[in-house]
């Protein structure tokens, strides 16, 4: 074969494998108008707008020059038609990451569908989800000068007319709650008001609100992006109100008893792990019968955490949230072979009995009268049982939360003193830390590095004091944490009358007798991901599992148990329930703004007194005025909070996925036309002219904005103060034509739009003064000069020369000094009400990233090169690729439609020179 | 009315927390921006992204009639969540 016949082959097996012909990046008007004509010509196109509508900028304008055509009257169309057309696939809201030329010369694009967390085909653009948002953010669209919602429509005229929801990933408090709890979700529903909506939002994870309210641990405060500026926001203590409002109200939850769908599930154990398993399967259908051994029912809740932090009234009607779904819980009824209740009817059956059992400290002496373990003195204490406590010298053995609670609690039963006795210091008690301050705050004292050697009695047997080795630190282990050795030969006794062991807790499987399968650490075995054991039909979840964790973590444990319960009951593959998106990276989120006020966080509400004497609740809780003020601290990490809102709003079931993901595809095409358009000169950079400081110092783009018909305001208003201006300034070439800013080219289009808005602010505003401060007017289109005489004619006042700088008076007013070239060159100043900055173009530096390092060419202002301007317009430095529309220079509206036809042009040349058909033409040689 | 700008997204977040302020005040009859603003002890430039977030998502509506010494009269709708 000649080589002539092998390039036909190569180019025969890679046209007809491509995914399309033409990839167009871009959907502004330049990338619609090569999409159409590609399209008409009966190429397959693959159209990617990085924006959630095709329409670029242009369908933000209000009208366009110089026929003065409604810019959305005449866009519109142009988007529907590419948007419907058969031979054009429009991908919005799409990015292309990168494109690879191949040896074929054909090109892969590697392209990501964002997640609009929207399904295109069912939503109908009712805006509903944006109606009921709550999350406010800028409107880019509307250059910044109102707030639109995280859901919402791009615009009115969007195409695809389709919602949106503006979401980064997690937020880090929701992302770090075990439990998968939206605590963003819940802080912002309080910051709209939404009390009742924020305590069913933390009910649909679970059914203990006003616990977790009060008794977690706040992970998701660790991880709040406000603890970098001037601290966290107070989310817990906000659950907690939602709560409290939710009990004050008198409300029934909103829950509604599901139609039994005729399976039965057995729970073994009524704390956190239990309940909330419980309520999520009630909740689908199930039913469901709590087993519990204790005389109450709560567990560790009610057994194992004192009232003063976690008052009994409040775990009671959390269960009622579980009881409300027709639970049955059974206490007083320990269960010994779990399996074993399939016999009684139950399709399967979860273990979540916790860890109950104190560990014992292994030294001589601890079977005397007055010592006991953590967790049993303070299930007696809870149940009413006696425990001789008033009076006696307390040593509690341990560093951890039960520690903690059992010293706090013989405070308040009256012991003479309370003494935590710690084998390490403070640093590395595992305590949380606010528990252990606390505890020192209400008299108990510390005695560290300490490690119990000998239980001392008296004479009657009892115990007389604790006999300890006195300990150092050592070299900190794998995990960071320092290890400890005894100093030899040391011993201290620490007088005692009661001694309580809290140095951890274990599950108590006795009653099982081997009847479930345990680990060698005493823990309850199952699949740490189904919470399967090896008897298909018992599932094993929560502290008994994995040990003593906390409550959110046990929470977490129970949701996670009842889903795989429902899998496996329905015949459905085991999955993760974990479809949290990535945590938002928190230096991005700071990085939105260019600064912060700070706003100091509410005061911690704990109330300790040194000698506590009762139970009372230590924390108040937050007031109206706080909850709204903490709340309206949340920097929105994510954007979208998960508030669910949208969701409950929206008519179309399972139209919005808050959990949807990005998709990323490799597609191979034949040729690629860049129309990335152009950016708009920051107009801060000229300082003089106050933009960004002045509230009445706004860009053309946000007048076209006023001017529009979807505008942002009821008509042109001024964003200092909302006042109708009188008297309005146009400064031209603002970041044009100006080395300064290092950019010498005209921007060929902004003397004749603000001609255009000259006259349409004289529609409007009838009453108004409008004055152009101008270098020259270029205007050399067909009817431009007209349209520019119009203006004149109209009232508008042209003054010659450059504007040297913008102050603000106190009323909001602005003062400009300027050349007056026409009247001698005087100095002059003028005040005006509004002053509006006709900001040049800048080239979109988008373009160049699409492809590897420099192999795109630009220009030397960095615009797309064209090679051949002026006879092969739209052809750039790569064969196949092809710019389109302003991202090769400024163009008008029409000149950039004129440079995407000839784009279009260069494309099916090309291909035509590639495509199978093509070997049916004799080629000649060049 | 000159004052500091804080940034535009702080600003606008914080329309819901200003909402019910704004709702109270305009209970007592239709206001102009610079008389809510003074109403709620707020700065007059960040009352326009509240009275206008909250125009944008049908909770108040500028008077038809007239303006006010160049200003509008804005209302509530009567939405209420």
């Amino acid at each position: 074969m000649t080589d002539m016949t092998d390039m036909a082959v190569a180019r025969d097996a890679a046209a007809t494998s491509l995914d399309y012909d033409v990839l167009v990046v871009g959907a502004g008007i330049g990338g619609m108008e090569s999409a159409l004509k590609l399209g008409d010509m009966g190429y397959k196109v693959l159209l990617v707008e990085k924006e959630a509508s095709v329409g670029g900028k242009m369908i933000l304008l209000s009208k366009v020059f110089p026929t003065l055509d409604c810019a959305s009257c005449i866009s519109t169309p142009k988007m529907a038609s590419t948007i419907h057309h058969a031979n054009i696939t429009p991908w919005t809201y799409a990015q292309v990451d990168k494109i690879r030329r191949t040896a074929d010369g054909t090109f892969t694009a590697t392209v990501t569908q964002k997640a609009r967390h929207v399904d295109i085909d069912s939503c109908t653009g009712c805006q509903k989800c944006e109606m009921a948002c709550t999350v406010a953010v800028p409107d880019q669209f509307n250059a910044d000068l109102v707030g639109r919602r995280a859901a919402h429509l791009t615009f009115p005229q969007a195409v695809p007319k389709k919602a949106v929801i503006d979401r980064g990933g997690s937020s880090p408090c929701s992302f770090a709650c075990p439990a998968g709890i939206q605590a963003h979700g819940y802080v912002s529903l309080i910051r709209s008001g939404l009390d009742e909506e924020a305590f069913r939002l933390v009910l649909d994870a679970t059914p203990l609100v006003g616990t977790l309210g009060r008794a977690c641990y706040a992970p998701c405060e660790g991880e709040c992006t406000r603890g970098s500026l001037e601290g966290t926001l107070p989310i817990r203590r906000l659950k907690r109100f939602a709560s409290d409002k939710h009990d004050a109200s008198g409300k029934d939850n909103g829950l509604e008893r599901p139609a039994p769908n005729g399976k039965r599930v057995a729970i073994v154990g009524s704390g956190p792990t239990g309940l909330t398993a419980a309520f999520q399967l009630a909740k689908l259908g199930y039913g469901v019968k709590v087993f519990e051994a204790a005389p109450v029912a709560g567990g560790f809740l009610t057994l194992g955490i004192p009232s003063y932090r976690l008052p009994e009234a409040v775990v009671a009607r959390d269960i009622e949230n579980v009881t409300g779904l027709g639970v049955e819980i059974a206490v007083n009824s320990m269960v010994s072979d779990p399996a074993a209740l399939k016999a009684d009817g139950f399709d399967a059956v979860l273990v979540a009995t916790g860890t109950h059992r104190s560990q014992g400290l292994g030294v001589p002496g601890e079977d005397r009268l007055g010592v006991m373990g953590g967790t049993d003195f303070l299930r007696k204490m809870k149940l009413g049982q006696a425990i001789e406590v008033k009076g006696k010298k307390v040593v509690v053995v341990g560093g951890g939360n039960v520690a903690m609670d059992a010293a706090r609690t013989a405070r308040r039963l009256g012991a003479s003193s309370v003494t935590v006795a710690y084998r390490r210091s403070r640093d590395e008690m595992p305590a949380h830390h606010v528990e252990s301050a606390d505890a020192e705050k209400e008299g108990v004292q510390f005695h560290l590095l300490v490690a119990p050697a000998e239980i001392v009695g008296n004479s009657a047997g009892a115990v007389a004091g604790l006999r300890c080795t006195q300990m150092r630190l050592g070299a900190p282990d794998a995990s960071g944490r320092r290890s400890v050795e005894p100093v030899q030969g040391s011993s201290v006794t620490i007088d005692a009358d009661l001694i309580i062991a809290a140095i951890g807790m274990m599950p108590d499987t006795s009653m099982f007798g081997g009847r479930v399968a345990v680990e060698k650490n005493g823990r309850l075995s199952s699949d740490k991901a189904t919470c399967q054991t090896a008897v298909e039909h018992v599932f094993a979840a929560g502290d008994a599992v994995n040990g003593p964790t906390d409550i959110t973590r046990s929470v977490g444990e129970g949701r996670k148990a009842a889903h795989q319960i429902d899998a496996w009951l329905n015949g459905r593959e085991f999955d993760n329930w974990d479809d949290r998106l990535p945590v938002v990276d928190k230096q991005a989120v700071l990085a939105r703004q260019k600064a912060f006020t700070l706003s100091a966080p509410t005061p911690d509400g704990t109330q300790l007194e040194p000698a506590p004497a009762d139970f009372r609740e230590i924390e108040a809780p937050l007031t109206e005025a706080e909850a709204r003020r903490s709340s309206g601290r949340c920097i929105d990490c994510a954007v979208c909070s998960e508030c669910g809102e949208c969701v409950a709003a929206c008519p179309v079931d399972g139209c919005i996925d808050l959990r949807s993901t990005a998709k990323t595809s490799d597609l191979k095409v034949g040729a690629v036309v860049v129309s990335t358009g152009f950016k708009l000169f920051p107009a801060d950079l000229k300082p003089q002219y106050g933009y960004g400081k002045y509230q009445n110092v706004i860009t053309a783009m946000q007048m076209d904005r006023l001017l529009a018909p979807t505008r942002p305001f009821n008509t042109v208003l001024r964003p200092g103060d909302g006042k109708v201006p009188d008297r309005i300034a146009y400064v031209l070439c603002t970041g044009s034509r100006d080395k300064q800013v290092d950019n010498p080219l005209c921007s060929r289009f902004c003397c004749m739009y603000s001609i255009k808005q000259n006259q349409l602010i004289m529609g409007a505003l009838p009453l108004a003064d409008v004055t152009v401060h101008y270098m020259d007017i270029r205007a050399p289109g067909k009817r431009y000069d007209e349209f520019y005489e119009q203006a004149k004619a109209m009232g508008a006042n042209y003054v010659k020369g450059r504007v040297a700088d913008i102050t603000e008076k106190p009323d909001g007013n602005l003062l400009l000094k300027y050349e007056d070239i026409e009247n001698g060159g005087a100095i002059t100043e003028s005040e005006y009400d509004l002053v509006v900055l006709a900001v040049g173009v800048q080239p979109n530096r988008d373009a160049e990233e699409l492809f590897g390092v420099g192999e795109l060419a630009l220009d030397e202002w960095h615009y797309v090169n064209e090679p051949e301007e002026d006879m092969n317009p739209g052809q750039t430095n790569i064969p196949g690729v092809y710019v389109a529309g302003a991202a090769s220079g400024a163009k008008d509206i029409a000149d950039s439609i004129v440079h995407a036809g000839a784009a279009a042009a260069q494309v099916a040349a090309h291909l035509e020179r590639t495509r199978p058909a093509l070997p049916k033409i004799e080629m000649v040689p060049a | 009315m000159p004052g500091a700008n804080r940034d535009v997204r702080e600003v606008v977040r914080e329309e819901a927390v200003w909402r019910p302020r704004i709702l109270a005040a305009l209970a007592a009859g239709p206001m102009t921006v610079p008389e809510i603003a003074a109403a709620i002890d707020a700065p007059v430039h960040e009352v326009v992204f509240w009275v206008f977030g909250m125009r944008r998502y049908g909770w108040l509506a500028e008077l038809k009639e007239s303006e006010s010494g160049g200003y509008f009269r804005y209302e509530p709708t009567g939405r209420v969540s």
